[in-house]
């Protein structure tokens, strides 16, 4: 290992910085353990930061995540490290030492101020992963408004070397030869909140395998609804019309053996209805339909929420969709049974149409790397104590929070992040004896 | 006895500068407030000496913007117009701290809940109300003291009520963290409801396992003293410091009260089944209509024998298992409750243990028709699709009933079966349809316990849905609106083992930051007394409703004794009630005081910002420091 190695020691190591892994973080920082917190992306805040308002509230998403991701950057008993990825954690002696590489934003962190004048001058647009491809973003930027921490990256596939950041910076932080860095955390305990992703949106023949423009993914319509969405409004990505008919296909990623997602993915229900809300405030007179199989609005005052949304006007349609396809207008056309009307195999015709997609764990044992914990057969981490202890990996010592051992939405995540604080903490009393950090 | 140091600042050399900022909260405010027009209006003002507006005022780069402002324009006061205070007053009073300004220097202005969510068609007018609002707000700010937050010295003991999983799992999880736990359980042995069930879905454990294994982890710590057959019957004091009576009426008659002083309070006391009315789906009028907790205690009792399943002695050969018995209700369909509404949520738990409970069935019994008639099939959690797969694999029917036409069961004389459940089956075009039937089983859904006496202690926050209610259903499940006041499991809300034991774990690591260290900090809005102006008259503690905040004692003062108010800054809230009726206004809010009043109200009515007069440095400004509470209560 190079001597430039960063030690580090810590009582826990939790891997992700999406809501589990921030809240899981901050029970521990509150009691006075020490956490190292490393998140892959260059911002903490997860999923959750990246939608527009939550079920069943109604709350805007930035302004509830927000304090969170900022109490766990300004914690005293936690050391975060960004756009970082853990390579492996081994165990032993009853400790976890883990390798971290830092990679490289191409800026030197201690001197940036976050001005944004690199973004100014950058001439070179690429596409806005925070916004899911509808907008762009610049090959210098700092990835969203609210992001923390507010450093810029610097694509350095996409970089053309110009210079013309470097000219305006004024603390002269941008440095184009910027190595990763290598940290090693010895930690006492480790929490993995690893986090989901969408099932793909291009996985299904039936669906038109994501090649038409008008059907979105749930996080590109959040983005849309979001009040610092990309176009400032919903509209249809194929020609900027306002659409006046829009269509949810409930459990395109979910209860769906042919894309072995067999399980019920637990959100989708929810974040359309929830979309449907906003839709139907942001469009009032759009119509507004929602193709179901059944209605999972199982949570603490859900179905009161899909009954609003009934009352609302929101059409829910017990039909599965057979299939997508297209017309000369890139209008989406749905091929459905209507079970209730019993009319028989129809075509309707959509503005916009959102694929409800699923769950998938964001990392797999199967891929290796990390830390060798075992999967279930649904892919997500094994949870061996599901009922009494349902933070427990298969590995002594190793909690799981939030989506890494299944589907769940935000509420549960951070239940769950909770009792893996838990957790570990008991755990660090009866293998590490030693006094843990005190607050100040 | 608490000690409060008041003392009048120094009046300094420096200025009132008010840092005023406006958060376009990402368009939330902005759509509709010209939030740079409010800007420019308030640095009219002649104490502002920074205004401006920004996107998110919350994010770090906003939080800097006051960090620099404090630091290098020397701005003592901050006024921040955005969202709920509830959502970010923390964020900024941190924000001060870290410039090292007294954190309480700060006015949060609600311009969002107040003015542009409210007045969206009126843009000119939600930027006027703004501008009024936050002049007031600078008017506030500029009378405000340097307060202290009140320290609190803890107890590292909690009061766990309810012995279920949910109890039992909190409690194991806090001693295992070094705390005393007093486990509290009404009935006679621990378990809950766990301990009724055979199987649990999706591990296939048995309840009486899982019920053992928490047991043994429970009375094998030293740290958890078990009281069985007891209630809670006292609960004052405040987070830190509780005083909770448990009563145990089984002891001697002089005996039967304990005091237990504890930092927190966990209530996990469970749910009921819901009980169906008399004759809803033929409930209470034919043997053959049972309730799903009913069926599977007969289930576990029916011996494995060529007779086939018998419940009740009678045998079982075609069972219709109805889903949303009790949950799911609706206004004009269902008959409503004791507190004249319907259950209109959902329980959660019925729809995977009507499938798990028809694998059962199906396994030990494969000659069993079974049918079920559900609204939607609702099998979310981890392993449970597959019951509703295997169940419909293996030949159960399933009908899909409309919302407003719940099946119906009529009992048959003389028939070959028991009687008829008659059903509009939705997944066949709304046909009616007639299913011969030995048995119903109803899918009763949760309902919360009468808890009554113990929400009273507390008054204690009830929801719609008469569970338990969290502070904030998303980002706060286990906290109520008692600091200190914890939930696990189903007294919140209907849930299964896996989430009750969740829950209960959350609420046991937020009892654990609780008590941490050995103080806790409380907000300083609290009454302090004027020594100077207090007449003694007692005025205030007739209005008094919390017990032991205000008192009226004898103290020392300029060499003669005199009667006075004195507040138990930790037992007080700071509702107000005593300043409202004190005439020589001696007693105030700290934060909060009526000279503040006075000068919002002056500012919302003036016409014009710049005209408000100009406050002089810190004049009758105080700093407000408790000491340390230590004492019993």
């Amino acid at each position: 290992m190079a001597a430039s190695t960063q030690q580090l020691k810590a009582d826990v190591l939790v891997v992700g910085a999406g809501i589990a892994g921030l809240q899981a973080s901050l029970d521990l920082a509150d009691q006075g353990k020490s956490v190292v917190l490393v998140e892959r992306k260059p911002s903490i805040g997860g999923t959750m930061i990246n939608l527009s308002k939550v079920f069943p509230t109604l709350d805007c998403a930035s302004c509830i995540t927000t304090p969170r991701m900022a109490s766990v950057a300004h914690h005293a008993n936690i050391d975060l490290f960004t756009l970082s990825e853990v390579d492996g954690i081994e165990k032993a002696e009853g400790r976890f030492r883990a390798t971290i590489t830092k990679r490289p934003r191409y800026i030197e962190e201690d001197r940036c101020i976050g001005c944004k004048r690199c973004e100014e001058a950058c001439t070179v647009f690429l596409e806005d992963d925070f916004d899911h491809g509808l907008g762009a973003k610049k090959a210098i930027s700092i990835p969203f408004t609210n992001a923390i921490p507010q450093y810029p990256v610097l694509d350095a596939e996409n970089c053309l070397l110009c210079g013309a950041c470097a000219k305006v910076c004024p603390t002269q932080c941008i440095n184009f030869l910027q190595e990763p860095k290598q940290v090693e955390v010895d930690a006492g305990a480790v929490i993995l909140a690893t986090g989901f992703e969408l099932t793909p949106i291009d996985a299904k023949p039936q669906y038109g395998r994501g090649g038409f423009p008008n059907v979105l993914s749930p996080l590109q319509m959040e983005r849309l609804l979001a009040p610092h969405g990309p176009y400032g409004g919903v509209m249809r990505p194929s020609d900027g019309q306002t659409p006046s008919s829009i269509a949810y296909v409930q459990c395109a990623g979910s209860r769906d053996k042919s894309l072995g997602v067999p399980y019920c993915s637990r959100v989708c229900c929810m974040y359309a209805i929830k979309q449907a809300m906003l839709l139907s405030g942001s469009l009032p007179i759009a119509d507004i339909t929602i193709y179901y199989m059944d209605i999972r609005a199982f949570g603490k005052g859900y179905e009161q929420f899909y009954q609003n949304a009934r009352a609302m006007g929101v059409e829910f349609v017990k039909a599965k969709v057979a299939r997508i396809s297209e017309d000369e207008g890139h209008n989406p056309i749905l091929r459905i049974e209507r079970q209730e009307a019993g009319t028989g195999p129809e075509e309707v015709r959509h503005d916009l149409v959102v694929l409800s997609l699923g769950m998938v764990p964001a990392w797999k044992p199967s891929q290796g790397g990390l830390i060798a914990v075992e999967a279930d057969t649904d892919g997500f981490l094994k949870s061996p104590g599901m009922k009494l202890s349902p933070a427990l990996t298969t590995m002594d010592g190793v909690f799981a929070a939030g989506t890494a051992t299944g589907p769940k939405d935000i509420v549960d995540a951070i239940t769950d992040a909770g009792a893996a604080a838990m957790a570990a903490t008991n755990y660090l009393a009866r293998t590490q004896p030693a006094p843990a950090r005190h607050l100040p | 006895m608490t000690e409060t140091n008041t003392s009048a600042l120094e009046p300094s050399g420096d200025p009132v500068r008010v840092g005023v900022y406006v958060c376009h909260c990402g368009g939330n405010i902005s759509d509709v407030i010209d939030t740079k027009a409010v800007a420019a209006a308030l640095a009219a003002h002649p104490n502002v000496a920074v205004s401006n507006d920004y996107m998110f005022m919350c994010s770090d780069p906003g939080q800097a913007l006051i960090i620099d402002d404090i630091k290098a324009n020397h701005i003592n006061r901050v006024v921040v117009a955005a969202c709920s205070p509830t959502l970010h007053e923390i964020t900024f009073r941190k924000a001060l701290q870290r410039a090292g300004l007294n954190p309480y220097l700060f006015e949060y202005v609600n311009i969002r809940e107040q003015a542009s969510w409210v007045h969206k068609g009126d843009h000119e007018g939600a930027t006027r109300k703004a501008v009024r609002l936050v002049a007031a707000g600078v008017e506030k700010v500029v009378r405000q003291d340097e307060l202290f937050p009140i320290k609190v010295g803890v107890e590292p003991h909690v009061v766990v009520v309810g012995g279920g999983v949910a109890g039992m799992s909190a409690a194991v999880a806090l001693a295992g963290r070094g705390l005393g736990v007093t486990l509290v359980e009404k009935g006679v042995a621990l378990g809950g409801r766990v301990a009724d069930l055979d199987r649990v879905y999706p591990t296939e454990e048995r309840g009486a396992d899982l019920v053992q294994d928490l047991t043994r982890q429970v009375e094998g710590h030293s740290r958890i003293d078990v009281r069985l057959g007891s209630e809670v019957v006292g609960l004052d004091g405040h987070v830190g410091k509780f005083a909770v009576t448990v009563r145990t009426s089984s002891a001697a008659p002089d005996d039967q009260d304990h005091l237990v002083r504890a930092g927190a309070v966990v209530i996990a006391t469970g749910f009921d089944h819901y009980k169906p009315a008399q004759g809803e789906h033929g409930f209470g009028e034919s043997p053959a209509v049972v309730t799903l907790p009913d069926f599977q205690a007969a289930l576990r009792q029916c011996p494995a024998s060529r007779r086939g399943l018998q419940v009740n002695g009678r045998p079982a050969r075609s069972v219709a298992f109805i889903h949303c018995v009790g949950s799911r209700q609706i206004d004009g369909v269902h008959a409503p409750q004791a507190d004249g509404k319907v259950n209109d949520y959902c329980s959660r738990t019925c729809c995977t243990a009507t499938l798990h409970t028809i694998r059962q069935v199906q396994s030990r019994f494969p000659d069993v028709d079974v049918y079920d008639l559900h609204k939607d099939i609702r099998t979310y959690g981890r392993g449970h699709e597959a019951y509703y797969e295997d169940a419909s694999r293996a030949g159960a029917l399933f009908f899909r009933f409309p919302d407003e036409e719940p099946p119906t069961f009529a009992a048959s004389t003389g028939g070959e079966y028991a009687g008829t459940v008659t059903t509009r089956d939705i997944l066949t075009w709304g046909e009616e349809l007639e299913i011969p039937v030995d048995l119903v089983v109803l899918a009763t859904g949760m309902v919360p316990r009468d808890i009554a006496s113990l929400i009273d202690l507390r008054k204690l926050p009830v929801g719609a849905d008469r569970f338990l209610q969290e502070v904030h259903p998303k980002l706060r499940p286990v906290e109520t609106g008692v600091a200190g006041i914890l939930l696990a499991g189903a007294c919140q809300g209907p849930m299964d083992i896996n989430e009750a034991c969740t829950a209960a774990q959350t609420a046991a690591v937020k009892a654990a930051i609780l008590l941490a260290n050995p103080t806790i900090e409380l907000d300083p809005f609290v009454a302090v007394v004027d020594g100077e102006r207090c007449d003694g008259c007692g005025k205030c503690l007739a209005e008094c409703e919390y017990v032991g905040a205000l008192t009226m004692a004898d103290v020392e003062q300029a060499g003669a004794t005199v009667r006075h108010a004195v507040v138990n800054p930790a037992m007080c809230v700071g509702c107000g009630a005593c300043a409202a009726v004190c005439s020589p206004r001696a007693i105030n809010v700290a934060g909060w005081t009526l000279d503040q009043f006075d000068a919002m109200v002056d500012a919302i009515i003036a016409e014009d910002v710049g005209a408000l007069a100009h406050t002089e440095c810190r004049a009758g400004v105080r700093h407000i420091e408790f000491a340390v509470i230590s004492g019993g209560n």
